[in-house]
């Protein structure tokens, strides 16, 4: 390839370089009112999830192991969810009692998964964390309408 | 017309899996040596040496580099046409692997699994 | 009666063969975002991979050709090798997929952390197959994969809205960037090639001839019908349960919920032995695939049943091959995640494999009194087309939804 050839391929590269980070990195570590959305949606999703294992656990209808290795990794996403919202900067500082709320349910969430991963076979104990979950996720329904209620 | 015939045969032939007498895959046509006028096939040529030669120009110079320079008898083998048996959904060989040189990555005997006791 | 024996084997092998972790994730996603809407996508896909194995496997007993072999000299070298290394890598993706798959069932079964059934696993698979006699494989793993008739179980179970279910079927396009990603994903996972590339080098591997056509056109359609049967399952039960209560499944072991909810115990350990059976089976065909491949197209003697001593270098790519697998799973990448990469960027590559095959299948001069007829041409193109579409929205698609994240 001649030398202005390698030239404008180079140039070309580096755009499309530049263009790609752009858009992969559109505001990094800012939360919009659509991403703490997504977060608080997602709370509520591990809250259900959790609340059928705890069900497992509460009709004696699963495996220890399963109950307690699901209730690890539903866990740890939900206190990594809880970081996420903590530490990133908003977007539009009204929402801050929003994000504050979340922020809480989140770890109560991760609260009642590592209880319910420490005692996977206790029946009466899970129907409780069953239940708390369920308040959990509703808290964070409430919030996703609160949400949408404050989006222009 | 005869030319056109040679030409397919050709393109028939490039990239064709290649079997030694007793059936045993050992490599692939992957390039065909013409000689004369009009051109007839007078070799078929075998290994990784020749792979830089089927690749565009910007890709050649870095498959060299990792094929390495075209050796002959190594990495580049020239089965004389006259060895051809048939030609079928393979092209079958009148001679075994080793008696041309081929099929020399499979020999168990480089491999130390040749090498183990129940083997 | 000896005939019908071995031709219902050879079926449930290829159901065994067929759900791997793609499907299972992609089935279980698809129910909780959309309910029963993709069902039509699965079907889609499933019809897919019977068109494209049907083919490869009549092309294998006519020609002798397995499709590597098909591509090389159909394509040509430069060609052939583009596909080889794409093929090569999404198959390492899809290994290291199927062994986490594999390590994340153990653990949830047994108490013992998820590297050391990553490390475990793959010694574990080449003792199975180095043991294994001929067809042992399919077999094992295609009798353990039918555990997985609980979710069908399940989904009479829950007893859903069945007028809701049968609107599934019906192909609608929403505009939503997330539901065309998943469109893509249920087809793409259905119609893994790595599946058809170990299914066309096993029919040459036990020597099929013009006599196994119609075994093959079984295996096809039964085969692949009733893995169709088990995937649109996983939907429903998946968006029974899922879907109304907004669970996002992330996990594996999601997947075995709603039968933990409807038998219990009973029902998660047959989920659980049957996602096992499934995924290990796919790690065995996957990592072969890749041999295979390579073999193939280089022109190296190859075949399971060769065994190390004839064709050693077949041997040593598979064992390499399983290896790199491994430290891909370990390295701390979400199996689940490597699943969806794995899963998109085949329908990406697939183009290039399937085009090859659906000549050859057509040409009678490799083929003769068994090439294409009418229909097999017409949907063997119908076919290409759809996979184009696919393969060039594919990507897009991943970038727009962020990894089907929404």
């Amino acid at each position: 390839m001649s030398g202005t050839g390698r030239k404008r391929v180079r140039s070309l590269a580096l755009g499309l370089l530049a263009a790609a980070l752009l858009l992969t990195s559109s505001g990094c570590g800012d939360l919009s009112n659509d991403e703490l959305n997504r977060g608080v949606e997602s709370l509520s999703a591990l809250a259900a999830q959790g609340q059928l294992v705890a069900n497992g656990v509460a009709r004696d209808a699963t495996k220890a192991t399963y109950a307690r290795a699901m209730a690890r990794t539903l866990g740890e996403e939900a206190e990594h969810e809880a970081e996420k919202l903590a530490d990133a900067t908003l977007e539009e500082p009204e929402t801050a009692d929003q994000r504050h709320a979340a922020v809480a349910v989140a770890g109560e969430i991760s609260g009642l998964l590592s209880e319910l991963q420490t005692s996977p076979g206790d029946e009466r104990h899970g129907e409780l964390i069953e239940k708390q979950l369920e308040e959990a996720g509703e808290k964070a329904d409430a919030i996703v309408a609160q949400l949408s209620g404050d989006a222009p | 017309m005869k030319g056109e015939g040679e030409i397919y045969v050709v393109h028939r032939l490039l990239d064709e899996q290649i079997c030694d007498s007793d059936g045993r895959r050992v490599g692939r046509v992957d390039d065909i040596e013409l000689r004369g006028s009009p051109p007839r096939i007078t070799a078929l040529l075998v290994g990784e040496g020749l792979y830089p030669r089927r690749l565009p120009r910007s890709l050649a110079r870095l498959a060299r580099r990792i094929s390495g320079p075209e050796t002959w008898g190594s990495n580049a083998l020239r089965i004389p046409w006259e060895e051809v048996d048939e030609l079928s959904s393979t092209v079958k060989l009148r001679k075994k692997a080793e008696d041309l040189g081929l099929g020399m990555g499979d020999d168990p005997r480089r491999w130390i699994v040749g090498r183990l006791p129940w083997n | 009666m000896k005939v019908i024996f071995k031709i219902a084997l050879g079926i449930i092998a290829a159901i065994g063969g067929f759900l791997d972790i793609g499907d299972l994730v992609f089935t279980t996603q698809a129910g909780a975002l959309f309910r029963y809407d993709l069902l039509w996508a699965v079907v889609l896909g499933v019809l897919g991979i019977g068109v494209y194995a049907e083919m490869s496997g009549r092309v294998a007993a006519v020609s002798g050709r397995p499709v590597f072999d098909v591509i090389r000299m159909r394509m040509g070298f430069g060609i052939g090798l583009v596909a080889l290394i794409a093929s090569t890598a999404i198959n390492l993706l899809t290994v290291a997929a199927e062994l986490g798959g594999i390590a994340i069932v153990l653990e949830l079964l047994l108490d013992a952390p998820y590297s050391m059934f990553v490390v475990l696993a793959a010694p574990a698979i080449v003792i199975v197959v180095a043991l294994l006699p001929f067809g042992g494989i399919e077999r094992i793993f295609g009798y353990g994969g039918l555990m997985l008739f609980v979710v069908v179980a399940t989904v009479f179970h829950q007893n859903p809205d069945w007028g809701d279910v049968a609107r599934g079927f019906v192909p609608s396009l929403d505009s939503s960037a997330l539901y065309l990603y998943f469109v893509v994903g249920v087809f793409a996972a259905a119609l893994m090639p790595y599946e058809v590339h170990f299914y066309s080098s096993g029919a040459i591997e036990e020597g099929w001839t013009e006599q196994n056509l119609k075994e093959n056109r079984l295996n096809a359609i039964f085969g692949y019908g009733v893995g169709a049967v088990l995937a649109v399952a996983l939907v429903i039960v998946s968006g029974y349960l899922f879907h109304p209560v907004g669970v996002e499944p992330s996990d594996l072991g999601t997947v075995a919920l709603p039968m933990q909810g409807a038998f219990g115990e009973t029902g998660l350990l047959l989920a659980l032995g049957g996602i096992l059976f499934c995924v290990g089976g796919a790690a065995i065909d996957s990592s072969f695939a890749a041999s295979y491949n390579l073999a193939q197209f280089l022109g190296w003697e190859w075949g399971r049943y060769q065994g190390p001593r004839k064709a050693p270098r077949f041997t040593a790519s598979w064992l390499v091959f399983l290896a790199i697998g491994v430290a891909i799973a370990q390295s701390g990448i979400n199996p689940v995640e490597i699943t969806e990469y794995s899963v998109v960027f085949s329908v990406v590559a697939l183009p290039l494999t399937y085009l090859p095959v659906l000549l050859i299948a057509g040409d009678r001069s490799f083929m003769s009194d068994y090439a294409n007829g009418r229909i097999a041409t017409f949907l063997g193109w119908i076919y290409f087309a759809v996979i184009v579409v696919l393969a060039l929205a594919a990507v897009p698609l991943l970038l727009i939804t962020n990894g089907g994240g929404g």
